[in-house]
């Protein structure tokens, strides 16, 4: 028997309306990147007590305008930017991240968008640390980049508050109410990244870093940063 | 403790440069010009050392200061800075700070400057760049004060920005950027920031064998009131720390040093 493997078009995505179910796609839980795997120290913090249902959305604000969130955001940006050098911004992706888990997140889930979108394009590519990856297949998208870059950083919000649901007695109403709360920063920061230069790549959390360094040593854990 | 709360003579601009250039077999090369000053004191023991020295006593508005060292195949040393550099308040255009660090095949550079002391209001943009031909290595030390702690100072405004870049073959691959601004100092007590500490630093080796080191490294991170972590991506080892004042963090890096390389600490330290 010959299984026909459909592939999707290659045609470019045209309008704003196609380019919209595009990003849905590539940016929800079903699309197989594996976020649902990563917490970004996140865990470690709930598990020591440091972040707790209270001090969630003040952790959540810190990563996104002072700590990873804020990085990968103009990361996104820089390779959404026509003439974008891909690899070099890989280069600085991967030397930005300074603890080991950190760098396989953003590595293994980069290769997993690459090779998914592979599947359905046919577009071979090399593999990119995930905010570039994800810069590079929404480039020539139709849509503002503010727009690009607020539903990655929604997506990336949902990820960290699933983790929280997962860990700690906060039910999933409450993490929803957490993220739509989360909607004046998230559209703040993309509109900073769509325009920030290379430069303004840097950031503050040191405690986070702390939090995923201390993740590689704990003896028990869900998830794998 | 005599330090004065309003730095009313810094406002004219200084500038500085001093670049050292070394062998295998010592010197090759010393220019200094304004304020940049460097220093090559007769060793015993250990690496040669160069110790850097900014004479305007701290940075101000507009101030610039250019430290850069090169070393020449198979050469190994240590850079250090003669004091703590203090950043002053500034009004107009943040001081500029420059560090090139060059190593050639096989060359070692330990960076190990001491702090930096940030007063309230201060603007500072700090470049430490560091490139390494493919088999060269490097380690980086970084050590910031938010404000006079003696003093009970901390600081409420502030524009920071501090990065160590360092390239091999030109390819960026290591990349470690603070940014400080009003915003972030009004968050420090948080979990994500630095849990309210206000002395933070952070060791970095760039080498080949550097995640060897690892577990030395946390095994060695047990100093009373530092906060610390170590962490080892390929080709790195990394370790931020977090103390409530200057002393313990600098009894925590000490120990660290100790630890990772065979030398003795700088004689300048041991005061």
């Amino acid at each position: 028997m010959v299984i026909a493997i459909t592939t999707m078009t290659t045609a470019p995505i045209a309008t704003p309306e196609a380019a919209r179910l595009f990003l849905q796609q590539i940016l929800s839980p079903a699309f197989p990147v594996g976020g649902f795997a990563w917490s970004q120290g996140l865990e470690w913090a709930m598990d020591q007590g440091a972040v707790t249902r209270t001090t969630l959305p003040v952790w959540l604000a810190d990563w996104l305008d002072h700590g990873t969130g804020r990085a990968d955001a103009l990361l996104v940006a820089l390779a959404l930017r026509p003439g974008a050098d891909h690899e070099g911004l890989d280069d600085l992706a991967r030397a930005a991240c300074l603890t080991c888990q950190r760098l396989t997140e953003t590595q293994e889930q980069g290769a997993a968008l690459t090779a998914s979108l592979a599947a359905l394009t046919g577009a071979d590519l090399p593999p990119l640390t995930l905010p570039v990856a994800f810069g590079r297949a929404c480039a020539a998208l139709p849509l503002p980049r503010p727009e690009i870059v607020a539903a990655w950083l929604l997506t990336q919000a949902t990820g960290l508050i699933s983790a929280a649901v997962r860990f700690m007695p906060l039910g999933p109403l409450q993490g929803q109410r957490l993220l739509a709360a989360m909607r004046p920063g998230i559209l703040a920061r993309a509109e900073w990244a769509a325009t920030a230069d290379q430069d303004a790549l840097a950031s503050a959390t040191w405690g986070a870093d702390i939090a995923a360094m201390r993740h590689e040593t704990m003896t028990t854990r869900i998830f794998r940063s | 403790m005599f330090d004065r709360t309003d730095p009313a003579p810094l406002m004219q601009r200084s500038h500085g440069a001093a670049h050292v250039v070394m062998g295998a077999r010592g010197l090759i090369d010393l220019s200094q010009r304004g304020s940049a000053k460097a220093m090559l004191p007769r060793m015993t023991a250990g690496l040669p050392e160069i110790v850097f020295l900014n004479t305007s006593g701290g940075l101000a508005s507009g101030d610039r200061l250019r430290f850069a060292v090169d070393l020449r195949a198979g050469t190994r040393a240590l850079a250090t800075t003669q004091t703590a550099e203090r950043a002053y308040r500034a009004e107009a255009a943040p001081a500029r700070a420059e560090i090139a660090l060059n190593l050639g095949t096989g060359a070692w550079l330990d960076w190990l400057p001491q702090e930096t002391i940030l007063y309230d209001g201060t603007r500072l943009e700090r470049d430490t760049t560091v490139d390494l031909a493919p088999d060269a290595g490097c380690l980086l030390l970084e050590m910031i004060v938010l404000g006079r702690l003696a003093m009970g100072e901390s600081p409420r405004h502030l524009h920071l920005r501090d990065r160590r870049v360092v390239r091999r073959g030109g390819r960026v691959i290591h990349h470690d950027a603070l940014a400080l601004d009003d915003d972030a100092l009004a968050r420090m007590t948080s979990a994500a920031m630095t849990g309210g500490a206000p002395a933070m630093a952070t060791l970095a080796m760039i080498a080949p064998h550097a995640p060897d080191l690892l577990a030395a490294a946390r095994a060695a991170l047990a100093e009373p009131g530092v906060t610390a972590a170590a962490s080892a991506p390929p080709g790195r080892l990394v370790i931020r720390l977090l103390a409530a004042d200057g002393w313990p963090l600098r009894r925590q890096i000490n120990r660290l040093l100790r630890a990772l390389r065979p030398d003795p600490l700088p004689r300048i330290w041991q005061v």
